[in-house]
């Protein structure tokens, strides 16, 4: 299984953030290999991306549930594979800036799990976790947020210790850029750039 | 061709455009001999085709076969390479590579740094029939530490969508070749990976591009394509690569190597020089036969061996897996298993579709009534029972099929009309197939009858590994297409100093040639694995040589 975690702080209050992030809508085309997603119902989607495994990137579909979602704190999700033997989850946690980084943890939200798990299907199985964490040169001051994401991705079949070693990189790279660029898209206000690979 | 510039980016004495096998061996055997030399390469990593194929050498017999107490002779060697060559070869060429191809290899072990390992017990591809034909003769390298690269750690192959990454040959064979390609010990080959060690031809590569660029800091660029070579009075001088989106001239006071590799990525070459209406590649997509037009330029003359050689494998694309952003095609093996056969249009079987070296001409067969290729499309056919134990590309038993790359159907009459075959005698092919390979038989094309069919490719546990029926529906098909392997029947004619020839006969001042950039015509009409890696090693060092001499 491999399991990548990343957190990056803001200035920007908790609701700011929360507002953007807990509409997957805003989001979506900030992910690495993005190429489609299709809302089914309030709780699931089906979405399609390119993953990268280094030696080839493949596009895979898969369904997303989301498990918890508790505003403003956490979304919690699981995804399944459509046509591969995939599944995994993760969340998405928000949090005060200067709150300990599993202060949300305690109330539940399936976007949380969402990110959780498009993030560790970037990564595919990891043995062992991947712990990341960005400042970026922030010192956020009081009324600041936490945004850290947390992905768990298990490829099925025999080559799965394999496949997570080889999606680590991509899944831990991914799991930044989508940090990174919610929060510069609400500092700065950018349109979210699709990023299609 | 370019005109001679104001002013030269960079000044060195040997320039080699391409960063594989050939290149790099030309740029360290230069260096050695007090040479200023610059690599340019057109991808982003270093390493070429050498460092994204299985990187088996082949070394007759070498000082390593002693190691796993195989006896060999140079007289069996050159049999063996007058068998293959078929007639087709040029005898002075063969000589020539013959006469030093051990020197080469010896002089990457000794000089360069690289760990050879030989393969215990891997049969040559038509052992024991052909004459002088061995066990033992191939190469492969020892594991490879991605981290001693430094600043070309990231840009260089690390592995290959082909081949299980940091997996030895020895380990392949050793764990049941392909066919037990589900029973591997994944938890070691992903240990080893995120420990950047690298293998095969990664591995390879790796020993190379340390020897050259970290140990000996020659001179390297990627993405710097050569777009024209710099020639005066017919004599090259140098090249016009582009980097960083500008023209980027470099001076190569002695001499400029084309190793390039073929034109699998360029569809008008591909098409025309190996006849064939459609041409997919499992190279990385930059291969596009700049050798040919910038020697071209010059009057360089082109020389072929037969289609049969090697050029083309037939396989296929799983919809959405890419590489390098181009689709990803692969060669189909997995008639190496048990339970899988190809058929044509017609329902027929025509070959030992174990062994790619009687497919491939059985493919390119015309028939002269229908005036067309009869063989192709060819069709991979195979049961439940390869499916349940063998995969398909990275499809592994209890994975998903894609529909839109394989069909299925519960009866073999009901997936030759899916697949648009014959249907009648599609039925009689699998039966006739059937009541033989119950008994681990072929007597139709003998599969399975070659050693290193079985040990590659075939399922080890079978009386004969490369066979068994297709009797447990639901059946399965996949329509197959032309996929080349970067090893092409078209090249650069040159000499025995590597030099390319002119068409009028005389060797171009200041070009070589080498790897799969120069023609086959040391090899003539057959092929041999390890051998194209063997070429290239040994023309690299031939040019090196030749160069530093003072050409
Ligand atoms: C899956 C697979 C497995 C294989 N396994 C084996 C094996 O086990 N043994 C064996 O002998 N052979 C094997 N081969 C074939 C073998 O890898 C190649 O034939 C061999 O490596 C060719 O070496 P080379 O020096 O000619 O060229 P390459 O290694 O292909 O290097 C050529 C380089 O030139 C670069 N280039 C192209 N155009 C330009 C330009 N204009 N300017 C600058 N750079 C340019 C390319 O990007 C490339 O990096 C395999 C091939 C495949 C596809």
């Amino acid at each position: 299984m491999a399991e990548t975690e990343y957190s990056t702080t803001t200035e920007l209050p908790v609701e700011t953030v929360w507002a953007f992030v807990s509409e997957m809508d805003q989001w979506a085309t900030m992910l690495t290999g993005y190429k489609t997603h299709e809302k089914q119902s309030q709780t699931d989607s089906l979405w399609t991306l390119k993953g990268d495994l280094g030696i080839l990137q493949r596009t895979v579909q898969f369904r997303v549930h989301v498990t918890d979602w508790s505003g403003p704190a956490r979304v919690a999700f699981e995804l399944e594979g459509v046509n591969e033997v995939l599944e995994g989850s993760g969340e998405f946690l928000l949090t005060a800036a200067d709150a300990p980084p599993d202060a949300a943890r305690s109330r539940s939200g399936p976007i949380v799990r969402l990110m959780a798990r498009i993030l560790r299907f970037f990564h595919g199985l990891v043995h062992g976790r991947v712990e990341r964490e960005a400042e970026a040169g922030r010192n956020p001051g009081a009324g600041g947020s936490r945004l850290s994401f947390r992905l768990r991705v298990d490829p099925g079949g025999p080559m799965a210790p394999m496949v997570n070693k080889l999606m680590e990189p991509a899944m831990l790279v991914a799991a930044e850029n989508l940090c990174g660029r919610i929060i510069a898209h609400l500092e700065g206000g950018s349109a979210p750039g699709p990023n299609q690979a | 061709m370019a005109a001679q510039p104001d002013r030269w980016d960079l000044e060195v004495d040997v320039v080699a455009i391409g960063s594989g096998l050939g290149g790099i061996t030309a740029a360290i055997v230069a260096h050695d001999r007090g040479k200023r030399v610059c690599v340019l390469e057109k991808a982003p990593r270093m390493g070429g085709l050498s460092g994204y194929g299985g990187g088996e050498v082949y070394c007759p017999n070498g000082r390593h076969m002693a190691e796993i107490g195989v006896e060999d002779s140079d007289e069996a060697t050159r049999a063996y390479f007058d068998f293959l060559a078929a007639g087709f070869n040029h005898p002075e060429l063969t000589d020539k590579l013959v006469a030093s191809y051990r020197s080469a290899i010896d002089y990457l072990e000794t000089e360069a740094g690289v760990q050879w390992v030989p393969v215990k017990g891997l049969p040559d591809y038509y052992y024991p029939d052909a004459p002088g034909s061995n066990t033992g003769r191939y190469l492969s390298v020892a594991l490879f530490d991605g981290n001693s690269l430094g600043e070309w750690q990231q840009k260089s192959w690390q592995a290959s969508p082909h081949l299980p990454p940091a997996l030895t040959h020895r380990e392949m064979y050793d764990w049941g070749g392909l066919g037990n390609v589900t029973q591997w010990d994944y938890e070691l080959l992903a240990e080893r990976i995120g420990n950047d060690q690298r293998a095969m031809g990664a591995g390879m590569m790796g020993y190379l591009l340390k020897a050259a660029l970290v140990d000996r800091g020659i001179t390297g660029y990627t993405e710097a394509p050569v777009r024209e070579l710099v020639a005066q009075e017919g004599v090259v001088i140098g090249v016009r690569a582009e980097r960083e989106g500008r023209d980027f001239f470099v001076r190569a006071r002695d001499g400029v190597v084309l190793a390039v590799g073929g034109y699998d990525h360029n569809p008008d070459m591909a098409a025309m020089f190996e006849n064939m209406h459609e041409w997919n590649s499992s190279t990385q997509p930059y291969f596009h036969g700049d050798h040919l037009v910038m020697a071209g330029e010059l009057g360089a003359a082109i020389a072929a061996v037969p289609p049969t050689n090697l050029g083309m494998f037939f396989g296929y694309n799983i919809p959405g897996e890419e590489h390098e952003g181009v689709p990803l095609y692969r060669s189909s093996w997995e008639c190496g298993c048990p339970h899988a056969i190809w058929v044509n249009r017609a329902g027929k079987r025509f070959c030992d579709e174990s062994f790619y070296k009687d497919s491939q001409p059985a493919l390119r067969s015309w028939n002269g009534h229908a005036q067309a290729q009869e063989n192709i499309p060819p069709f991979l056919i195979f049961d439940q029972n390869y499916r349940d134990r063998y995969p398909l590309g990275s499809f592994t038993p209890g994975m998903d099929f894609p529909p839109e790359l394989v069909t299925q159907a519960d009866t073999p009459r009901e997936l030759a009309e899916k697949l648009g075959i014959e249907a009648e005698t599609f039925e009689q092919t699998i039966a006739h197939y059937n009541e033989y390979a119950a008994q681990g038989k072929d007597p139709d094309f003998g599969s399975g009858h070659y050693p290193w069919t079985q040990r590659l490719a075939g399922d080890m546990s079978f009386e004969n590994p490369n066979v068994g029926p297709l009797d447990k529906a639901p059946y399965y098909g996949v329509k197959l297409v032309p996929v080349g392997v970067g090893i092409n029947s078209h090249g650069l004619r040159t000499d025995t100093h590597a030099r390319v020839m002119h068409l009028r006969g005389h060797p171009i001042p200041g070009l070589y040639a080498v790897g799969n950039s120069a023609a086959l015509l040391d090899l003539g009409g057959g092929y041999q694995s390890g051998t194209s890696n063997m070429r290239a090693i040994t023309w690299g060092f031939i040019a090196g040589q030749h160069l530093a001499a003072g050409s």
